[in-house]
């Protein structure tokens, strides 16, 4: 047990947030947003610095981190609301590795120097992730998948399906004749997209095993995202809570707006730990659907009540776009959709709430 | 970072939950609520037997006897005993103990701590009076020196167990023309003093509180701790370690495996129910998102550090968790949920779902009340200024 990040962990992390404040201004991602891209730029340089191998090893050309190394990259960037495909990336990447055959190792080769990217396309219309409706025919997939993230700039999609009636994942090449790609506007406004795959040609690569494990290991990084935005939102509320005056003192002075800062940390620090914890049981291998969905469930709860407050302490200064509080609102109530809503996550939970629980 | 118990850890648990199996029997539990915290011979038994395998005072440093081990064990130790609710000294434990092993002089170390660990002594806490409570620092009563002696007067208010306590951990004021916060000070009163009155005050979740009255009440010199008219720092850290031991999750975690275990052997079909389980799935993630809380504040004391505003926040959370979970679990088991221990067999799990509900207030307001923890927060947490 160790709750402290270990030296690497620390020095990534202010490495990489001191970089993102230095070469990646608010004003930047605004414009990414109204073009409905991603920030290729900054993948680019990612790239060559050697972050987006990060969480993968060092046969595959990655830098052999953890996935709570992974956690740590993926919350700086969440916390400076960047457009970069970094848990897709992480996600599918995990998944080619674990199928461990030299195509998949030099895909994954190729999206870690950035010249490839293989994204996860995953829900459908019922919006769960174990009711998998479409099916892989004769090495062919034909319909839609509903919401896939930076699903337009992929170069594959790793694509959950059914196959001899089991579910699984499979790897399409995104520039198959058969494959198009719907942008839609979400709340977020990062890249999504419907996707329709129309007699697609498409590879099988795991088995229910592998999409379980795909489907962890992004609902904690997912969780991380979310509670990477109410970070931001709480620092930057902390900021303005300590300038602003009325009525003669600074609003940090009266007791309401204090406690509601302390309610946000509280929300806060509860789903931040969750979330490290449930990346540091994936490290080791431990981790149950449940605890994964319960953390995810924490983060999905507690976001739109953090994000909220925020704004009601930051008052009509809040919502105006010249000020940056709107990103954290935006991205954190997406995250907190994302690979599980709440709800979802409780349902997940409630499967096994029969069985006795072991606190430790 | 890794959230991973080793495995030392989780072989001293089940070591301790075998040896807790062995000791907790209906006798003991009886002794225990009949005599509301004294220890009788089972109790004293049971400390002894807990001393003898070192667990007492595994955590202390060799200087006060103890074994220097990792303090995550004692966190595991206090996890483990709120769990089953066995009696191990609790705040004379788990707050004055700690206390004097940081500030008492040697003497007084060698005087209270063996005691402590086997048992033999249990101290009340006499902070609050009738006219201090959250403000605590405008507290009143009085000691002045006389020779050789300390003679206090005054009323304390809230003393839990001075009736059967051997000692009152006592804060009083020795200079009243010092700044508040700076004129006050920490005796230890045995409670067989002459001049020492207890007056019992009866609470709706049984037994009872009581308030102290102390006429020309004379104690030793050597019975104060730490340094004269420096007493509000020690009060601080007992206070500290007081809130610690509010934010365990073990009493927590019980209540909801009993209500799961009930409903699974005694009501199955309302078990079956998908409203149900939701509502228990968020009681379950209630629990996690308390437990990684009183995990963080343990490994910062572990790492020798003092957590403030990570321990408010723990003890914010397991106190308002207690009221929602016994609440919760009430509205989940319908109009039996509110049958007491008195209705016998037919009040689920012995009728602790009623009775934590009415024991509830006390932990948040106790300890310093939860609006004070969150000024804490705000303040040397997230360094909101207050003014």
């Amino acid at each position: 047990m160790n709750l402290d990040p270990t030296q690497t962990q620390a020095l990534l992390r202010e490495t990489l947030r001191g970089y993102l404040e230095r070469e990646l201004p608010f004003d930047r991602i605004r414009a990414l947003e109204r073009e409905g891209a991603s920030d290729a730029a900054l993948w680019r340089e990612m790239a060559a610095h050697g972050w987006l191998g990060l969480a993968f090893a060092e046969r595959h050309g990655g830098g052999g981190g953890s996935l709570v190394d992974a956690g740590i990259l993926v919350a700086e960037l969440a916390r400076r609301a960047a457009i970069v495909p970094i848990l897709e990336l992480v996600v599918a990447g995990r998944a080619l590795e674990a199928r461990g055959d030299a195509a998949g190792a030099a895909l994954l080769g190729r999206a870690i120097a950035g010249e490839a990217l293989v994204v996860p396309a995953l829900l459908e219309a019922s919006d769960r992730f174990d009711a998998v409706a479409l099916e892989l025919r004769g090495g062919r997939l034909d319909g839609e998948k509903a919401y896939v993230d930076h699903g337009r700039e992929a170069t594959h999609h790793l694509v959950s399906v059914r196959a001899d009636g089991a579910p699984g994942l499979c790897l399409v090449d995104a520039s198959d004749p058969g494959v198009r790609c719907e942008p839609l506007r979400s709340i977020g406004r990062t890249p999504v997209c419907a996707v329709r795959y129309a007699g697609a040609r498409a590879e099988r690569v795991c088995g229910p095993e592998g999409l379980a494990a795909l489907v962890r290991t992004g609902r904690a990084l997912a969780a991380v995202q979310c509670v990477a935005s109410m970070e931001a939102a709480l620092d930057a509320t902390v900021r303005y809570a300590g300038v602003r005056e009325q009525f003669g003192r600074p609003l940090s002075a009266f007791q309401a707006v204090r406690h509601h800062c302390a309610n946000m940390a509280l929300r806060v620090a509860s789903a931040r730990l969750l979330a490290f914890e449930a990346l540091s049981a994936l490290d080791a291998g431990v981790a149950s659907d449940a605890q994964i969905a319960l953390a995810k469930a924490s983060a999905s709860r507690a976001a739109p009540e953090v994000l909220m407050l925020a704004h009601q302490i930051h008052g009509g200064n809040g919502v105006i776009e010249e000020n940056d509080l709107y990103f954290h609102t935006l991205r954190g109530k997406e995250r907190s959709l994302a690979w599980g809503t709440a709800e979802e996550c409780l349902a997940v939970a409630a499967d096994t709430v029969s069985e006795p629980v072991e606190w430790l | 970072m890794d959230f991973v118990w080793e495995p030392e850890y989780a072989a001293f648990r089940a070591e301790l939950r075998e040896f807790i199996r062995e000791w907790r029997t209906p006798e003991l539990f009886r002794e225990y609520a009949e005599r509301y915290g004294a220890p009788g011979p089972r109790i004293r038994a049971f400390h002894r037997a807990l001393d003898e395998r070192g667990w007492m005072r595994m955590c202390w440093p060799a200087s006060v006897g103890g074994g220097g081990r990792s303090l995550l064990f004692h966190y595991l130790f206090v996890e483990e005993m709120e769990y089953w609710g066995m009696p191990y000294g609790n705040l004379t434990f788990t707050s004055v103990a700690p206390t004097l092993a940081a500030f008492g002089s040697e003497a007084q170390q060698r005087e209270y701590l063996p005691g402590i660990y086997r048992g033999e002594l249990v101290f009340a806490l006499g902070y609050s009076e009738p006219n201090a409570g959250t403000d605590l620092a405008s507290l009143r009563t009085r000691a002045v020196r006389v020779g050789d002696e300390w003679v206090v007067n005054g009323q304390k208010i809230w003393t839990s167990l001075a009736d059967v306590a051997t000692h009152v951990w006592l804060a009083v004021r020795t200079d009243p023309d010092a700044p508040k916060h700076a004129g006050i000070s920490l005796l230890i009163v045995p409670t067989d003093a002459p001049g020492l009155a207890i007056r019992p005050l009866p609470t709706m979740y049984g037994g009872h509180t009581n308030e102290t009255f102390y006429d020309d009440v004379r104690v030793p010199v050597g019975n104060l701790v730490g340094e004269v008219n420096r007493g509000w720092p020690i009060i601080m850290h007992a206070l500290n370690h007081e809130r610690v031991g509010l934010a365990a999750t073990g009493a927590l975690a019980r209540l909801y495996d009993e209500l799961v275990a009930h409903l699974r052997e005694a009501e199955p079909a309302r078990l079956a129910d998908p409203v149900v389980r939701r509502r228990l799935a968020e009681l379950w993630l209630r629990l996690r998102e308390h437990r990684v809380l009183a995990l963080q504040n343990a490994w910062l004391i572990a790492k020798g550090q003092t957590p403030i505003a990570e321990a408010s926040l723990a003890k914010i959370s397991a106190t308002e968790l207690r009221t929602e979970l016994a609440n919760a679990a009430m509205d989940l088991l319908g109009r039996r949920g509110g049958l007491s221990a008195e209705s016998g067999a037919r009040a689920p799990f012995g009728g602790r779902a009623e009775w934590t509900f009415r024991l509830s207030p006390i932990f948040r307001f106790g300890g310093g009340t939860n609006e004070v923890q969150r000024d804490i927060v705000a303040g040397a947490g997230l360094g909101l200024r207050g003014r």
